[in-house]
């Protein structure tokens, strides 16, 4: 206890969150796990410095230029800020609690809706004003007439075309750290952009039906009557739907020129995967309401959609993170899976494990994205498993 | 008990309309024509004069006639609404009478005009469940005794090293599973070619024996099988000892040890019996992920199940069996769910059919 206060000299009282995190402190197989998770965001973020055929810096006839920022999406910078912005996050939390002194509230909340809002107002700006180039010329045959090149560090196309083809095959060297595939196609910087594939499947997915089942799931249990048994027979459907098939019909209807098949399997997982969101959000709800603190908030005439939302939501979110982390892991999974079926036709670690799945002799290539998926499951895995034990209500300080 | 699986039944009913709902509105709803689609997959194979016969005919049946499917916009959003409910009552009219449209891709084998997609499920569910059926009872088999191991050894070597490993085998891919048994046991080359590479017969297994006929079955089933059981397996495992754990701390464990049971008894007498309920419950929240799981294992080791056809189909566009397959797994699904609540309310007396 006396640690606690000493840790806590502002007296702000110790949240669940804080409890939470505290447990999940503890445990070196979580903080390892969260390594790892922020070094895989930061390669799918920064893929394009990590390996491809655009030049960082690129100086010609004495004018120097950065030609990797003028072909970067417009998408992959939102990601980028994105990405920043999380790891803000907690420094503006500490920025507001020591201004909570004087103005008080919930500074997690406000942190939070800040940063969305600087996000939003950072991207439609974006969106305005620049628009995305396609098909950037090619740097790397022409290497020879610049005077500076910072390539990426591996300096090879992404997509190889037919002069690559000479290195098909080719088993992991300096030059290609992991070999090649059998379009002369670098093993590793596919990695780095399978990563991007895996990780927006999974934040996105997760985000997407987490906020579903958490809403859905608030409401049933909070509310009760009609409204609970209608949301439950919804949520019955969706639970004896086959995502797998529905992605499937979906992927087979959508013709590819509407929506990128990454984006279709992105919003059928996230639509089709909130039942086990709902259904804990809704059990926490049950036994939250009754709670006297609830009691009070009525009582004070708090309205109801701030009742949900700041009071009972905030309360049961922790074991919605458990699910949530194996839900990521899960998604990662069924992507694999579907590039692996060849259903879906993006950059992903699923399709080079078919690429190599022929060939297994040239064991480099289903090693690494056989290995890439396994890591990425396997840490969220990790991850999921510790928070679990760390909102273990036994383990409790 | 008859009441009350009656009214699981009858609730099944709602939870059926639910699906099919969903599945035909996301067909109508979608941007582009499926029809299309199809036709554009299957040109060069099919004379088109036939084909836009066979189109038109198709979208008759899956009550796809009157849409907007040009998408120029002369059918406003109010009249789209209404039309959905249109099709939808058109559709599944057409599925009552057993008419599930007509695939363009497969015939079904007995007859070779028949073209039912239905029959083509029916053909392919015994694979599809004799696979399962046989995972799903190894999984049983190993899950209890590792759980129960691991369990009665908290914080033991054995504890941390099974626990550890079976977050490994939980987080291996089926894909690479599949990927290496088939490479390393089965093909020749880099491996030993001890089991078969494809299917879940040999080619001249009509003319064999019973014995020798499940035999040869069983020997084709090993390497699909081991794909489907050792996730399943890790998983159930964990389950299993968590909640032997938390029936071990519980009172009655307490008062039969104090009273001077033998240790045994108070484990498997007492214990392992209430901590089976949970994974009952479990069994039947993975199968429908093994059924879904084993479209990808049916693949990788070509076995002639419903998530080959599934997949199959979709490579073809053939939307009426992509359709019909939504509502077969839906289908299969829900009756897992009432096995397992049916088996839960066996297993656990505090459970009444009510």
């Amino acid at each position: 206890m006396s640690e606690a206060r000493a840790s806590n000299p502002v007296g702000v009282p110790r949240t669940y969150g804080a409890i939470v995190w505290r447990q999940l402190r503890r445990r070196p197989s979580a903080m390892a796990s969260l390594a790892v998770i922020v070094v895989l965001a930061l390669v799918a973020i920064l893929a394009p410095f990590l390996g491809g055929d655009i030049p960082i810096r690129w100086v010609e006839n004495g004018r120097a230029s950065w030609p990797i920022f003028k072909h970067l999406a417009n998408l992959e910078y939102a990601a980028m800020l994105a990405f920043v912005q999380a790891l803000l996050l907690v420094p503006t939390v500490r920025l507001l609690r020591w201004r909570a002194e004087v103005a008080g509230g919930s500074p997690w909340t406000r942190a939070i809706a800040i940063h969305l809002a600087v996000w939003v107002l950072c991207m439609t700006a974006l969106e305005v004003l620049r628009e995305d180039r396609l098909s950037p010329p090619s740097y790397l045959s022409r290497r020879g007439q610049a005077e500076a090149a910072w390539f990426p560090l591996i300096a090879y196309p992404r997509e190889p075309g037919f002069a690559e083809l000479q290195f098909k095959d080719a088993p992991p060297s300096w030059q290609h750290p992991l070999g090649t595939g059998r379009s002369g196609n670098d093993i590793l910087v596919g990695l780095f952009y399978g990563a991007r594939t895996a990780m927006t499947i999974g934040f996105v997915t997760v985000g997407i039906s987490s906020l579903i089942g958490v809403t859905l799931g608030a409401f049933s249990g909070y509310f009760l009557g009609a409204v609970d048994l209608v949301l439950m027979r919804i949520a019955e459907i969706f639970m004896c739907i086959p995502r797998l098939i529905l992605i499937i019909l979906i992927l087979t209807v959508i013709p590819p020129g509407v929506l990128s098949p990454l984006w279709t399997v992105v919003i059928v997982l996230g639509i089709t995967g909130w039942t086990g969101t709902y259904r804990f959000m809704r059990a926490e709800l049950l036994r939250i309401r009754t709670e006297d603190y609830m009691t009070a908030a009525r009582a004070l005439g708090i309205p109801t959609w701030r009742l949900l939302a700041r009071h009972a939501v905030p309360n049961g979110l922790a074991p919605i993170l458990v699910g949530a982390t194996f839900g990521i892991a899960g998604a990662v999974f069924l992507e694999a899976s579907l590039a692996f079926l060849n259903l879906v036709q993006t950059p992903s670690w699923g399709e080079m494990l078919n690429d190599g799945r022929q060939h297994l002799e040239y064991w480099w290539v289903w090693a690494s994205a056989g290995g890439a998926i396994f890591l990425t499951v396997f840490v969220y895995n990790l991850l999921g498993e510790a928070i679990r034990d760390a909102i273990d209500p036994r383990l409790k300080v | 008990m008859k009441a009350y699986l009656l009214k699981r039944l009858l609730l099944m009913v709602p939870t059926l309309l639910g699906i099919t709902f969903l599945t035909y509105a996301i067909v109508r709803l979608a941007p582009g024509d499926p029809i299309a689609a199809m036709i554009r997959a299957q040109a060069g194979n099919i004379d088109p004069k036939v084909m836009h016969a066979d189109a038109e005919r198709i979208r008759e049946r899956l009550g796809l006639k009157d849409y907007d499917y040009l998408g120029d916009g002369r059918i406003d959003g109010l009249d789209k609404a209404v039309g959905v409910f249109h099709g939808y009552g058109r559709w599944f009219r057409h599925i009552l009478q057993g008419d599930f449209g007509e695939s363009i891709k497969f015939r079904t084998g007995s007859s070779p005009s028949s073209r039912n997609p239905f029959l083509l499920f029916l053909e392919r569910i015994p694979v599809t469940l004799t696979l399962n059926v046989i995972a799903e009872i190894f999984i049983f088999l190993i899950a209890i005794p590792v759980g129960l191991a691991s369990a009665r050894r908290k914080g033991r070597l054995f504890d941390r090293a099974s626990g550890v490993a079976l977050l490994v085998l939980w987080s291996i891919p089926e894909i690479l599973a599949g990927t290496l048994l088939l490479g390393l046991l089965a093909r020749g080359g880099l491996g030993l070619p001890w089991f078969p590479v494809a299917w879940l017969h040999s080619p001249n297994s009509d003319q064999m024996g019973r014995l020798a006929y499940i035999t040869d079955m069983l020997w084709h089933a090993v390497l699909p099988v081991a794909c489907m059981v050792y996730g399943g397996l890790a998983y159930l495992a964990k389950l299993g000892r968590a909640s032997l754990l938390e029936n071990l701390r519980a009172d009655y464990v307490r008062t039969a040890r104090a009273k001077g049971v033998p240790e045994r008894q108070v484990v498997y007498r007492h214990a392992l019996r209430n901590s089976l309920i949970p994974m009952i419950t479990t069994m039947v929240m993975i199968l429908p992920g093994l059924i879904g799981g084993s479209v990808i294992v049916e693949n990788i080791f070509s076995i002639q199940g419903m998530g080959l056809l599934v997949v199959e189909a979709a490579r073809a566009c053939d939307l009426s069996v992509i359709m019909t397959g939504t509502l077969v797994y839906g289908f299969l699904t829900l009756l897992a769910v009432l096995i397992g609540d049916v088996l839960y309310a066996w297993a656990d007396p505090r459970v009444r059919y009510e």
